[in-house]
């Protein structure tokens, strides 16, 4: 099972004091009244998903945002995943739909 | 120069923060930086690999933001003085023209820290962490490898910002839209060779497309199949399988020319697998005869002769070359026999040496001496009087002992 998270917020469980100090230090800031998690610093990225992971017991996976159409997509999805060395981080990207697709470059070109 | 001699990669620059490509993050976390009035660290240090966008979102940045760059790379000496002699006035002062409208003044800007190296750059970093400390205005820096033990004390005084390599589909797209403005008609599948070839530089990549894109010609995936042995750092195994299944000596020869491999161990490694790779008596002496011929211009050339280097890639291109038609893929030898055997027989020869040098110590004679001359004799003694005083009087251990009695030929 994989876990899918949205970076701007995200609950987890309770977790210990040790834990939730680890998690604040690897980049995450807890806002105290939503009671949720975000990510605040992106240099720790693959540790800090590691240990999201063993918290939620799961491999954790973050949304990818298309530049071009604006969709959430999985990174699963993309056909470059094995061969991405930035898997996850930053959380946006392109689609496979819109790479190959003519139209949507079109529409891409008219923003510059 | 004209517009169309510019490199593409000058050419299509970022001027802009939101032009860079990839690495959102990053990009969000420096912006908030530089804006701040209140910066909780004074310097910020932005680390990755090559051709990510450090420097062209630094550039793109002052430019937005109204700052005046002043700049430090690799070619400038960063030796304390000099440092001192450029970024102290830099950034110890406000400049006058950040009273006037849309100037903010200096930024101080070194690239490639980790570049800081050698007598020549003596002092550098003691003297950048001193002016981070003094700083009045942004000091920002560049490095790609930021473990390296003399960047801490910089790490210890910035905020550390991480690029990552910039990713396929990102590459793909913004290799699309300079084929657009360019007028060049390419396949995707070659596009997409490129910017998987490039390794997430971005720089590379444009660098790629533009080497490959002619006028009235469409770019397909058949012009970039070289591109992989540029990029890539090969490795012997792909070389060598490259190089004996080679159809034609152009080929070969283009092989070694864009290869990274060891001269002296790619001559040893074809040495070993020539047998494998010709069946035929004849076909081998002839490959051996261009082997031998390789070899000789390899001595030639030695560290300076290095216009001779095609000559031994001619040479190693005909030893490929001889039956073309008769290859069957077979199981390589690497690395070169004789690699490994030194490296198995490291211990032994450790030892020996070690030995040697006690000979040589009592006798006084020097440790080559002491191989060649008198380690037969005190073997032979050792085989007969294994506990006589010639090991006491030597020093040996009793490991030393043994290894000496056992020992075969050196």
């Amino acid at each position: 099972m994989v876990a899918v998270l949205s970076k701007s917020a995200f609950k987890l469980p309770r977790v210990e004091k040790e834990k939730f100090v680890l998690l604040l230090r690897l980049g995450l800031d807890y806002n105290r009244e939503q009671g949720v998690f975000s990510i605040k610093s992106y240099n720790n990225i693959e540790k800090l998903m590691d240990t999201i992971g063993s918290v939620l017991g799961t491999e954790v996976v973050f949304m990818q945002n298309c530049t071009r159409c604006g969709r959430d997509f999985p990174c699963s999805e993309c056909k470059y995943n094995d061969l991405c060395a930035t898997k996850n981080l930053p959380f946006s990207c392109v689609c496979s739909q819109c790479l190959r697709g003519r139209k949507q470059f079109e529409a891409y070109l008219e923003r510059f | 120069m004209t517009r169309n001699d510019l490199l593409w990669v000058e050419k299509y620059r970022p001027k802009k923060i939101e032009d860079i490509v990839g690495n959102e993050e990053a990009k969000a976390s420096f912006v908030e930086w530089l804006k701040s009035k209140r910066r909780t660290k004074k310097a910020i240090l932005l680390y990755g690999p090559p051709g990510v966008g450090k420097t062209a979102l630094v550039n793109a940045a002052a430019k937005e933001f109204g700052f005046t760059v002043i700049e430090m790379n690799a070619s400038d000496t960063r030796s304390e003085k000099a440092i001192n002699e450029v970024a102290k006035p830099a950034t110890a002062y406000i400049a006058l023209d950040s009273f006037s409208v849309g100037s903010k003044g200096n930024l101080l800007f070194l690239d490639e820290v980790d570049g800081i190296a050698g007598n020549e750059d003596r002092g550098g970093v003691g003297a950048i962490v001193k002016i981070v400390e003094q700083s009045r205005v942004p000091v920002i820096m560049a490095a790609n490898d930021p473990d390296l033990d003399k960047l801490r004390p910089l790490k210890k005084v910035s905020m550390l910002v991480r690029f990552q390599q910039v990713r396929i589909p990102r590459i793909i797209v913004l290799l699309q839209k300079i084929c657009l403005l360019e007028r060049v008609k390419a396949e995707f599948e070659a596009l997409e060779r490129i910017a998987q070839n490039s390794r997430g530089d971005v720089r590379s990549a444009i660098n790629d497309l533009q080497s490959l894109s002619e006028e009235d010609h469409v770019l397909t995936l058949q012009d970039t199949v070289m591109l992989s042995s540029r990029n890539k750092d090969v490795t012997m195994d792909e070389t060598l399988r490259a190089f004996f299944s080679a159809k034609s000596i152009e080929e070969v020869s283009t092989l070694l020319r864009y290869s990274s491999v060891d001269y002296d161990d790619f001559l040893l490694s074809v040495s070993d697998n020539l047998p494998k790779r010709y069946t035929d008596p004849d076909e081998l002496a002839t490959a051996y005869n261009f082997v031998s011929q390789a070899d000789v211009f390899r001595g030639r050339i030695g560290t300076e002769n290095w216009h001779l280097l095609k000559y031994f890639f001619n040479s190693l291109a005909e030893a490929a070359a001889v039956a073309p038609e008769s290859y069957k893929p077979f199981q390589f030898i690497s690395p070169p026999i004789r690699i490994i055997t030194l490296f198995w027989t490291k211990g032994k020869r450790t030892t020996l040496n070690n030995i040697c040098a006690k000979i040589g110590a009592q006798c006084h004679v020097s440790i080559e001496i002491a191989k060649h001359s008198f380690i037969p004799y005190v073997k032979s003694i050792l085989q007969k009087q294994k506990g006589g005083p010639i090991a006491s009087w030597l020093k040996l251990t009793p490991e030393e002992v043994d290894f000496l009695i056992k020992m075969g030929r050196f």
